[in-house]
C-alpha cells in the first residue's frame, strides 16, 4: 500500500502534530534478524515517530515446503517433518500428527501408548513455555530469568533424550503408538522428582522474580489488549485465546488422546493487572499451565497401565484407508491441526497443517496498530511464536 | 448438533447451491457450489442455531488424479532424480481444484466441514476473508501453494514464497526448479535414505602412533 493510502485509512493525516514541524511516515524493516522476533521473521512497519500505523509480517524464511514432501514420502517417514515446524516443543507435534493419521486410519492405539504421550507431550510443553518466559523477559530487559528458565529446560530435555534418544529431534511418536518403551532405569519417578521440584519450588521462583516484578507489569499491564471477539475473529487458540478470558483448551472441550481421563484446570486470563487480554495475562496463563501440565503428568504416571507400547510393528509401512478428516491438539502455542487426505496408499495426497503460531500472529496486524515500537515486542513476545511452524 | 441436521438447515437456506451431504467417511462433508460460499459462510457464522465462530482450517487441494479405489495409485508427484535434477513429464494436471473449510462453534461446540470444487481452468472462489478475518492468511497460502484465485480479497499476496517465484508447488504437476537465483538445487528423490551406510574404515594399525606423540606438539 503506497504511503498516501495509510495517511488515509488511519487518519494519520488528521492526527495533532507539533505546528510547524513537518513530520511524514517513515518505513522502517524491523528484523529478519532481530532478537525480539523469535526466530527469521520480518515486520515492515510505517511509523510516525514511536507510533506503529501499519505492521506488514513477511515470512517464509524458513519455508521448506513440507507439505509438499509429504506428498512424497510415506506416512512414517514424515514424522520426523514434524518435529521440525515447533521445534520448542516437538512432541505435541508428533502428537498432532499420530493422531490426525490414526483418525484417518481408524487406528485404535494401547492405553500405555497413551499415557507415555500425554507425559512427553506435557513435558514438552513445560519445555515450549520455559522458553516462552525466558525469553518475554529477555525482550521485557530481564535477563537472569532466561538463565533459571534454561536450567530447568535442560533437565526436561535430559529426560526426553532418556526416552527418545534425542535432545531436542525426537521422532518418538508412531502411527499407532510410541518408538520405545518407558526406560528401566527410574525414568518415571525422576520424572515426579522433577515436577514435584517445579511445583513446590521452581514456580514460585519464577512468580517472584518476573511474574509480579513490578517493573515487568507496568511493562505489559495494558498492553496490546487482544478482546474474545478479536480472538475468535483471526482463529486465535492456546494462551492468546485464553488470555482474552475464553475457557477453550481442545484438551478439554474436544478431548483427544486420554485427556478426559484426567483432572486438571484451564487457566484464563482475569486481567488481573490490567484489562483482561493484556500483555501480562497472556504471559501468566503460561505460568499457570506449567503447573496444570504436572499435575497431568502425575496423574499419568500414577496410573500407568501395563500391556505394549505400540499397535502396529515399528518397521511396518503404515496404510490408510482412502478418506479425509481434520484433526486438531492443544499443542504448547495453541490449536496444531492436520487435514490429512489419503487414496488408499502408503503416502498421504495432502497433508494441510493449520500451525497456531500462523494464526495467532496474524492478529498483529490489527492489534499492533497504534502501539509503540517498543510495545509491538512486547505483543510479539507475549504471542510466541515459533517461525518453524509458520513458514513450514 | 447432529451434522446431517446443520446440513439440511444450510441446504433449506441455499437450495441449488448445495450440492449434497456425504457422511460415510471418517468425517461428514457438505459439498457446496462455489458462487454459495460466501452466503453459506455467513449463515453458518451468523445464524443463532449454528453460531460458528471460528473457521479453524481452509485447505486448498489440487485434485488431480485423485482415485478412491486406486489403492494409493492416483497421481505421482515429481521429484528429482538420482542425479539430483529435476524429473520432468509432459503430463499437464487436470482435474478440479478444491477447498475444505473446516468449522467449530465455540459456543455449541459443533463441527462441520464444506468443500468446494472449481474447474481447473477457472481456479476461482470467493473469499470468506470478511466473514472470518482468520481466512485472509490461510487464503494467501492457498493461492501461494495451490493456485487457487480468491475473488473480493483484499490483499492476495505470495506469503511463504517469494514474491517473483514461478508456479505452485502444491499442484501435482508443479515441476521442481533447478536453479534458484543462480544456485543450483540438487534435489533427493523421495523415499530413498540420503544418508547411505558408509564404507566400513580399516582398524588402525597398532603400529600407528597416537595422537598426543610429545613429537608431534
Amino acid at each position: 500500500m503506497a504511503i498516501e493510502n495509510i495517511k488515509t485509512t488511519n487518519g494519520w493525516a488528521d492526527q495533532d502534530h507539533v505546528p510547524g514541524i513537518k513530520s511524514e511516515l517513515l518505513e522502517l524493516n524491523m528484523g529478519p534478524q532481530h532478537p525480539a522476533t523469535h526466530g527469521v521473521l520480518r515486520l515492515v512497519l510505517h511509523t510516525d515517530g514511536e507510533i506503529v500505523y501499519k505492521v506488514t509480517p513477511v515470512m517464509g524464511y524458513l519455508h521448506r515446503c513440507a507439505e509438499k514432501i509429504a506428498e512424497g514420502v510415506n506416512y512414517k517417514q514424515w514424522v520426523v517433518y514434524t518435529d521440525r515446524f515447533d521445534y520448542l516443543s516437538p512432541m505435541t507435534c508428533n502428537h498432532a500428527y499420530v493422531t490426525a493419521l490414526e483418525k484417518v486410519m481408524q487406528q485404535e492405539v494401547p492405553e500405555r501408548a497413551e499415557h507415555i504421550r500425554i507425559v512427553v507431550s506435557e513435558l514438552s510443553r513445560m519445555a515450549s513455555h520455559l522458553i516462552a518466559l525466558a525469553t518475554f523477559g529477555l525482550d521485557m530487559g530481564a535477563w537472569t530469568p532466561l538463565l533459571y528458565c534454561f536450567r530447568e529446560r535442560e533437565v526436561i530435555l535430559d529426560l526426553l533424550e532418556r526416552i527418545s534418544g534425542g535432545r531436542m529431534l525426537y521422532n518418538y511418536m508412531v502411527p499407532g503408538g510410541v518408538r520405545y518403551d518407558i526406560p528401566k532405569d527410574n525414568w518415571a519417578s525422576d520424572v515426579i522428582e522433577f515436577i514435584t521440584m517445579i511445583e513446590n519450588k521452581k514456580l514460585d521462583d519464577y512468580n517472584n522474580l518476573l511474574s509480579y516484578n513490578k517493573i515487568f507489569i507496568g511493562r505489559l499491564a495494558n498492553v496490546a489488549v487482544i478482546d474474545e471477539k478479536t480472538a475468535y475473529d483471526y482463529g486465535c487458540t492456546g494462551p492468546v485465546l485464553r488470555g482474552a478470558g475464553v475457557n477453550f483448551d481442545c484438551r478439554k472441550d474436544d478431548p483427544y488422546s486420554l485427556y478426559h481421563k484426567f483432572d486438571f484446570d484451564i487457566p484464563v486470563g482475569k486481567g488481573e493487572m490490567g484489562t483482561v487480554g493484556d500483555c501480562w495475562d497472556r504471559y501468566i496463563v503460561r505460568v499457570r499451565e506449567i503447573e496444570q501440565s504436572c499435575r497431568i503428568i502425575r496423574q499419568a504416571l500414577e496410573s500407568l497401565p501395563e500391556g505394549p507400547y505400540s499397535a502396529i510393528e515399528l518397521k511396518k509401512i503404515v496404510k490408510a484407508p482412502a478418506g479425509a478428516a481434520y484433526s486438531r491438539v492443544e499443542s504448547s502455542k495453541g490449536e496444531l491441526g492436520h487435514y490429512i487426505i489419503s487414496d488408499g496408499g502408503q503416502t498421504a495426497f495432502r497433508n494441510k497443517v493449520r500451525s497456531p503460531s500462523f494464526c495467532n500472529l496474524q492478529v498483529i496486524e490489527k492489534v499492533g496498530v497504534g502501539q509503540m515500537v517498543s510495545d509491538l515486542v512486547a505483543l510479539i513476545g507475549s504471542l510466541d511464536i515459533v517461525l518453524g511452524e509458520i513458514d513450514r | 448438533m447432529d451434522q446431517k441436521e446443520i446440513y439440511e438447515l444450510l441446504a433449506e437456506k441455499l437450495g441449488a447451491a448445495a450440492l449434497g451431504f456425504n457422511d460415510e467417511g471418517v468425517e461428514a462433508f457438505a459439498d457446496v457450489e462455489p458462487g454459495g460460499i460466501a452466503d453459506a459462510c455467513t449463515f453458518l457464522r451468523d445464524d443463532g442455531r449454528l453460531a460458528f465462530d471460528q473457521l479453524m482450517c481452509l485447505s486448498g487441494i489440487d485434485w488431480d488424479g485423485y482415485d478412491e479405489n486406486g489403492k494409493g495409485k492416483s497421481v505421482k508427484i515429481l521429484g528429482y532424480t538420482d542425479e539430483g535434477q529435476p524429473e520432468t513429464s509432459d503430463r499437464v494436471g487436470e482435474g478440479d481444484f478444491g477447498v475444505v473449510y473446516s468449522l467449530y462453534s465455540h459456543s455449541l461446540r459443533h463441527k462441520f466441514t464444506l468443500r468446494v470444487r472449481t474447474p481447473r481452468t477457472t481456479a476461482s472462489v470467493p473469499t470468506v476473508s470478511k466473514i472470518w478475518s482468520t481466512a485472509a492468511w490461510h487464503e494467501r497460502e492457498a493461492w501461494d501453494l495451490v493456485g487457487i484465485n480468491f475473488e473480493g480479497h483484499a490483499d492476495l499476496r505470495r506469503i511463504l514464497l517469494e514474491e517473483h517465484w514461478v508456479g505452485h508447488p502444491l499442484r501435482k504437476d508443479y515441476q521442481m526448479p533447478s536453479q534458484w537465483e543462480n544456485v543450483p538445487l540438487n534435489g533427493q528423490p523421495y523415499n530413498e535414505n540420503p544418508f547411505p551406510k558408509p564404507e566400513p574404515t580399516p582398524d588402525p594399525t597398532p603400529d600407528q602412533p597416537s595422537g598426543d606423540d610429545p613429537a608431534e606438539g
